[in-house]
């Protein structure tokens, strides 16, 4: 006992020597014991978790709270499109995802692209787009390059019962202000990603759920994904924003493995973001074959 | 009498030359692409010397269906789990871990660089997790009795029986908030849900997430106790270790008892 405790001391005092004494942004990371009888595991007995207090992020309504009438079923509705997509919207849907595949806890995980904090942010101006775009719009390139598909238009039922259910969900949150946990997590990288680092910590930590080649598990029943592909013909586009190594890295920093966020550290999240991109996926619809072929493959930065 | 054209036996050769290509190409992918969901097999004759054991036991160990049930089934009051058509490396890979000694507390271990960019071949085979232990008073010894072939014909015999949950009635509230923690989790506290990995409706899904449909509550709600104190600390990636860290005795409880409500069955029509 006494051993495991000086270890961690030394470890703890070690961390806080070299991190700068400067103030950095708040970091959710905090080291510590977790448990009350010292573990055998390694890394031996100090695992990195996010420390969450109550009130850090906003919470949207529960499902029991849908109101019993037109609106509530239409947020219903919505809900069902965005957890399962292939059957709510099949005409959409060009690969094997859903909303939920990377929108996690039915759009409510913070730092997994929740909902209720991108509703009332939008219009805003996107750099994709290179001007203003409504919700409606960013729900199009949604459909357009991560679903690979075929964007509603936005009078489209499907899009109102979407529209219907995110403005259920960000109901008492601010509009027009960027709430804590929006979007994916903040990386800081060091150095530049290495896909031959990214193979390894792929097949050690991903491939038990994604699979050996990014394929993705099939339910039992065979029909939609328990585990979603990652890249593949089942997978988002070139054009997506998860084909971006910046950004797919984010996701996985927080989110990946699921239950263990935060156990990859910026770097090994860019190196997993990195083998991930170098796969092949649909083309960029933007783009015609032919440059999809010829010209480099968009997301890996610069 | 039609005389054969140049032009008629060519279109026809080519139609049967494309149905032919189509058709192969077709069998062969359905012949190639065994689907992932299909395959657990397992073997016939384990499955016989792995129902001796379950039911009569070895010298020194007691006969499993004692505590499991005569068909696996587990038992409700006192919390003995269910192993009817659980997958066969699952159940080995617990009596592994059960029969593992938990190392020493105190024994240094050097860490293994991850310095990934000088040898990257050489660490590609190396796990960094926890060997996986389980205590358990009562399995600990029993699983040590058993050597790896008595493991490989229990885990078929459990594997290969039937099962069909019994669904227990639960009041409204506690279905309701089960119901949450199943279906969405706790994203405020950055808890996934439980069927994200242990199937749709927690049937299970695969070797490394077992079903909790089926599994007496009070079964559950220990483990996750385990979990939390360490006494089992075997998952991958740290998975259930973090998720069971995040739930409260009131989540447990819930959560329990709504798969207890659920209807499940498997090996059987």
């Amino acid at each position: 006992m006494k051993q495991i405790f000086s270890a961690l001391f030394t470890v703890v005092t070690a961390l806080s020597l070299l991190s700068p004494a400067q103030a950095e942004p708040l970091d959710p990371l905090e080291v510590r014991p977790t448990l009350v009888r010292p573990q055998v595991s390694l890394p031996t007995n100090l695992i990195t978790v996010p420390v969450v207090n109550p009130g850090e992020y906003f919470v949207p309504p529960s499902y029991e709270d849908i109101p019993d009438d037109k609106t509530g079923d239409m947020i219903r509705w919505g809900r069902n499109i965005f957890v399962n997509t292939q059957e709510y919207a099949p005409r959409y849907a060009g690969n094997g995802l859903n909303c939920v595949s990377c929108h996690l806890s039915e759009g409510r995980q913070p730092y997994a692209a929740p909902l209720w904090a991108s509703y009332p942010i939008y219009p805003v101006a996107r750099n994709k787009a290179k001007r203003v775009v409504t919700f409606q719009q960013r729900i199009q390139s949604c459909f357009k390059y991560s679903m690979d598909g075929i964007a509603p238009t936005v009078d489209a039922p499907e899009m109102d019962a979407l529209v219907t259910y995110a403005k259920w969900l960000s109901t008492g949150a601010p509009v027009g202000v960027a709430l804590p946990g929006r979007g994916f997590a903040s990386i800081k990288k060091t150095k530049d990603p290495s896909p031959i680092n990214g193979e390894i910590i792929y097949n050690t930590r991903c491939a038990l759920c994604h699979g050996a080649n990014g394929e993705g598990q099939k339910n039992r029943n065979g029909v939609g994904y328990m585990f979603p592909p990652l890249w593949g013909m089942d997978s988002f586009n070139r054009g997506a924003g998860l084909n971006k190594v910046k950004t797919a890295a984010q996701f996985i920093k927080a989110n990946m493995p699921l239950g263990s966020g935060y156990t990859l550290n910026d770097d090994e999240a860019l190196d997993v973001a990195a083998y991930m991109w170098i796969h092949f996926r649909p083309d960029d619809p933007r783009t015609s074959f032919f440059m999809n072929r010829f010209s480099p493959k968009p997301g890996g930065g610069h | 009498m039609v005389k054969e054209t140049l032009f008629g036996t060519r279109v026809r050769r080519l139609a049967i030359l494309v149905v032919s290509v189509i058709a192969a190409v077709v069998l062969g992918y359905r012949y190639t692409h065994q689907p992932r969901y299909l395959v657990e097999k397992t073997d016939p004759a384990a499955v016989a010397e792995g129902r001796k054991i379950a039911l009569n036991g070895l010298d020194g160990v007691t006969a499993c269906a004692h505590c499991h049930g005569q068909n696996g089934e587990g038992n409700q009051e006192l919390g003995y789990p269910r192993l009817a058509g659980l997958h066969p490396k699952y159940i080995a890979k617990q009596l592994r871990d059960f029969a593992r000694d938990p190392m020493d507390i105190g024994v240094k271990v050097d860490p293994i660089s991850r310095d990934y960019e000088k040898t990257p071949r050489v660490y590609k085979d190396l796990t960094i997790y926890s060997p996986g232990i389980r205590r358990d008073p009562m399995m600990n010894p029993i699983a040590k009795a058993l050597s790896a072939k008595d493991i490989y014909n229990v885990s078929n015999y459990y594997a290969s029986l039937p099962f069909s949950a019994k669904p227990e009635p639960v009041d409204f509230e506690t279905l309701e908030r089960g119901h949450e923690l199943a279906v969405r989790g706790k994203p405020e506290y950055l808890m996934p849900r439980c069927n994200a990995c242990h199937g749709p409706n927690g049937e299970g899904f695969g070797e490394h997430f077992p079903p909790l449909a089926g599994q007496p509550p009070k079964y559950i709600i220990s483990q996750i106790n385990k979990w939390q104190n360490g006494d089992r600390d075997n998952d991958q990636f740290a998975m259930m270790k973090n998720t069971a860290n995040l739930l409260t005795d009131g989540n447990k409880v819930n959560v329990a008892r709504y798969y207890s409500n659920k209807s499940h069955s498997v090996n059987e029509e």
